[in-house]
């Protein structure tokens, strides 16, 4: 840096390009002005005739000022003027750079590689060599000491990584060639990071460590998987949580903003770092279009979150007796489930055995006995599978009703009949829903009557199971858990034989949460060490978070895949088979202490950058030029002789 | 072309003024075909008597005028006096360049040749002459000129540089002045001229030229563009080509001038910023012998 007076230049050997100016005055001197167009009838005459001696009318002196003083703030404004520029708070010896390269450096990437550039030139101008540790987990060997200059251009072309920032293990033989007198900048991207305190204590041993702080809040966003899947927003300042974008395609297939979720209230503060939950609390139809979740206004890998099959639509398989001639078709159970779940769902029917190996997230079975395929159903609940099972003549005229082990609670044989003819009572109602259940909030049509229903054996823990109930207290839908799964029964039928229920509004809606409560499938292979499986990036993201096609990345094995991302394995989707998962850099974080080492202070500004105003200044002086060619044009339109030319 | 009809007699008239009345010499009348008003003093195709002549070989019996030849023995025939009328032909150039003006104080080319033209056509018919524009039948009387006036400013503008009379249209006993720039292509001048040297006709070429033509008053960069638009020259320093044009010009003004002669035709030049009333005296001038 060249310091004259109280300005600085940051690239100095531009200024010689001032040199050239009283050339470029004489040049701009001799351009000719712009030629007048004229109706001559005597042109035939002048055919074929040369100019004698190109003689340019010389520009109007303030015209060639505007353009020299133009030329020479763009010249100024690239050679990088600072006004007071700060000294450099680094010692003056050989100098060792440690650049965090997470996704945590990259929302002041710009300033950071600022601040590298300013130390490689201070050690440049001193003739001092450098050396430049990336901690993105790619470093290896030890560390050449080379000339600054040299390292500026591998500085300039350095981007964030998107993963964690990842320090090296074996230390002793990176820091094996520290020359002496060496002083430390640490780049630090605010967050810890494991290994970060071996190394700080290691740099201290040999030399004096400056830390440069990063600038403004850090934010990471989680995927929380769960019944309701939801995000989690991580942040290191007190300030207002900002909203969390979900983008996907829109109908019409472009990418935009979809919705907008609101975090919540600050759950949890350790070491000055909150996590806020982010509902996502959206229309399963916008739900299934969402491809990412941004934090507004942070473009840096880990404050994105990729949509993957967590996400997605639930696969609801239909077993249920559909024997019916053609007239009697609109009168199925299974036709009003299908209306029901279609829209929502995708729907799988067939027999158990089928349905069972394409791996459903939800099997709902009408008026059937579980007891021929009772095992295989069993494995499948057991392992997350949620199980929804609708009440019919078939099962209330069963004999062995009490036996079925598939069933939230016990049955008595035989059924009720509330609203027949041979009764007595009239149709029950369906009672408010408990405002802890899966249905809190449902409204009730007031016309929802069950004529004939499936009775419940009295048990201590019926009323736990219950998730609904009739207006007299008998259950209507019953739940229970089994395994990692959970077992759902209507003691109605889907169609309007017992109940006008099936028919009602309120049906889709109950469907709609039941199926909602199901675990994707796709969660269950979560941690898949089989060596045989290989995840193949389908997209990946950069530091900053944008997405781009992966190159030519390796199909990563799935030991590696489920730690993280890492070098090899940035951010991203990744597919193996049929199933779609997201590799997410965010994640719960801490902030990083610096017991012993030189803090350097964000708030004394390195000097006041003129270069922006200089270019605008240039623009300004341009848009002048280009004003005053005009208006000389102009008048020389208006030249005496001009009538044939007008 | 933006005068009206009234206008531009009016200005015809006064340009008029200072003429004497138009009598052309009988020489010129000799080789006339068409016969006129003047006579010639010579036995010929005529309606007016001139002389009773013998008759000799040759004379068909119809020819003898035999209440003269039965008051003697021999047989006379009754001969004549020929009569020829002047007949001039006018011709003004519509071609794009002559809508040029270097100043808006100045008369356009067109206006100052129609001014000479009309000008010219009412002192030939007041002369009891035959007028005609080129292409047309001469006839005379006033009533000619009003339509010769309006053919000139009812004329639709030419796109194109090059205008000249067609040289079928010439006949023999007219006289022909042609009123133009000849700042297009010479060829057809020349080819014109030597026709009417077959054909004995004589005439006149009037070159109209604006002060900038002559003077080429220009400097600087300047795209020059013809007429039309058709032929254009560029150049950085139109004062550096000033001797070059000037130079063209004469070459073409001598050029002309020497067809002429060789013709038996005169050339004359104008400018716009001069009086009407010289060119149209030296046309006058012309016509007179």
């Amino acid at each position: 840096m060249l310091v004259l007076g109280p300005l600085g230049f940051l690239t100095p050997w531009l200024l010689a390009a001032l040199a050239a100016l009283p050339v470029i005055w004489l040049i701009l001197r001799a351009m000719p002005p712009s030629p007048r167009l004229l109706r001559f009838p005597g042109t035939r005459l002048l055919l074929g005739l040369k100019d004698p001696q190109p003689v340019a009318r010389h520009t109007p002196w303030w015209l060639l000022l505007i353009r020299v003083l133009a030329i020479a703030a763009l010249i100024l404004a690239f050679a990088g003027p600072i006004w007071k520029p700060a000294p450099d708070q680094a010692g003056q010896g050989p100098v060792l750079i440690v650049m965090d390269g997470g996704w945590a450096a990259a929302p002041d990437w710009p300033q950071r590689q600022a601040r590298a550039l300013r130390a490689l030139d201070r050690a440049a101008s001193g003739g001092q060599p450098a050396a430049l540790l990336v901690a993105d987990g790619t470093a290896t060997g030890a560390l050449p000491f080379q000339p600054a200059e040299e390292l500026a251009a591998r500085l300039r072309a350095l981007q964030p990584a998107a993963w964690e920032t990842r320090y090296p293990r074996n230390l002793d033989e990176v820091l094996s060639q520290l020359p002496p007198s060496l002083s430390v900048l640490w780049l630090s991207d605010g967050l810890d990071h494991p290994g970060r305190g071996e190394l700080l204590s290691a740099l201290q041993a040999r030399a004096a460590v400056t830390v440069v702080p990063p600038q403004g809040p850090r934010v990471a966003l989680e995927f929380v998987a769960g019944e309701q899947p939801a995000l989690r927003l991580h942040m290191d300042s007190a300030g207002a949580a900002p909203a969390v974008l979900a983008v996907g395609l829109d109908p019409q297939g472009t990418p935009r903003q979809l919705a907008r979720l609101e975090p919540g209230e600050a759950e949890a503060a350790s070491q000055g770092v909150t996590s806020r939950l982010v509902p996502i609390s959206l229309p399963s139809e916008l739900r299934n279009r969402i491809s990412r979740f941004e934090v507004e206004g942070q473009e840096v890998a880990g404050a994105v979150v990729l949509a993957d099959d967590s996400l997605r639509r639930r696969k609801v398989a239909l077993v249920g007796d559909d024997r019916a001639s053609e007239g009697q078709r609109l009168l199925l159970p299974l036709h009003y489930l299908r209306r029901a779940l279609a829209p929502r769902t995708d729907l799988i029917e067939g027999g158990i055995d089928d349905v069972l190996q394409a791996s459903p997230d939800v099997i709902v079975l009408v008026d059937q006995l579980s007891l021929p395929f009772d095992e295989a159903l069993q494995d499948w609940v057991d392992k997350g599978g949620l199980l929804i099972r609708f009440s019919g003549p078939r099962m209330a005229a069963s004999e062995r009703l009490a036996d079925e082990t598939l069933l939230p609670v016990r049955l008595r044989a035989g059924g009720r009949d509330i609203g027949g003819a041979l009764s007595w009572g009239d149709p029950r109602g369906i009672a408010p829903f408990p405002a802890e259940g899966p249905f809190a909030g449902l409204a009730i049509p007031p016309d929802a009557m069950v004529r004939a229903q499936l009775l419940a054996e009295p048990s201590p823990d019926l009323a736990a199971r219950t998730l609904a109930q009739l207006t007299d207290g008998t259950p209507l839908i019953t739940r229970a858990p089994l395994g990692q799964g959970q077992i759902v029964l209507f003691h109605t039928t889907a169609n309007a034989e017992w109940s006008n229920l099936a028919i009602s509004g309120l049906f889709v809606r109950m469907l709609d949460r039941l199926v909602q409560t199901a675990r994707a499938s796709s969660e269950v292979p979560e941690v898949e060490t089989d060596a045989s499986t290989f995840w193949t990036p389908l997209q990946v993201l950069d530091g900053f978070g944008r997405s781009a096609d992966p190159q030519d990345l390796v199909p990563i094995a799935a030991a590696d895949f489920a730690r993280g991302p890492a070098p090899g394995a940035p951010a991203g989707l990744y597919r193996a088979g049929e199933r779609v998962l997201a590799l997410n850099a965010g994640g719960p974080f801490a902030r990083a202490v610096w017991p012993g080492a030189h803090m350097e202070t964000v708030t004394a500004a390195p000097g006041i950058d003129l270069r922006g105003w200089l270019i605008a200044l240039a623009a300004l002086l341009f848009a002048l030029d280009a004003l005053g060619s005009a208006w000389l044009a102009r008048g020389r339109q208006r030249a005496p002789g001009g009538r044939a030319a007008a | 072309m933006n005068r009206r009809a009234a206008e531009l007699r009016a200005d015809a008239e006064a340009a008029l003024s200072a003429l004497p009345a138009l009598m052309l010499s009988a020489e010129r009348l000799a080789a006339a075909a068409t016969s006129g008003l003047h006579g010639k003093r010579r036995p010929g195709t005529g309606e007016d008597f001139w002389q009773y002549r013998p008759a000799t070989a040759g004379d068909t019996a119809r020819s003898i005028d035999w209440r003269r030849s039965a008051r003697s023995d021999a047989q006379f025939v009754r001969d004549r006096e020929a009569e020829v009328a002047q007949s001039v032909v006018l011709w003004v150039s519509g071609a794009a360049g002559m809508d040029f003006s270097g100043a808006p104080a100045r008369p356009t080319k067109t206006d100052r040749a129609n001014l000479l033209a009309l000008a010219l056509v009412l002192a030939l018919l007041g002369g009891g002459e035959r007028v005609a524009l080129a292409g047309q039948s001469p006839r005379p009387g006033r009533a000619q000129a009003d339509r010769i006036g309006m053919a000139l400013l009812s004329r639709a503008a030419l796109t194109v540089d090059e205008d000249m009379p067609p040289p079928e249209s010439l006949r023999p006993g007219q006289r022909v002045i042609l009123i133009d720039d000849f700042l297009g292509d010479p060829a057809p001048v020349l080819a014109y001229l030597e026709r009417a040297a077959a054909l004995g006709i004589e005439g006149a070429l009037l070159q109209i030229l604006d002060p900038d033509e002559e003077s080429f008053p220009y400097s600087g960069a300047v795209l020059f563009r013809s007429g039309s638009g058709a032929l254009r020259h560029d150049t950085r320093d139109a004062g550096g080509l000033r001797a070059a044009y000037l130079a063209r010009l004469a070459e073409r003004r001598e050029s002309l001038s020497r067809a002429a002669m060789q013709a038996g035709w005169h050339f004359g030049t104008h400018d716009t910023a001069a009086p009407p009333a010289q060119a149209l005296l030296w046309l006058w001038s012309v016509l007179e012998g």
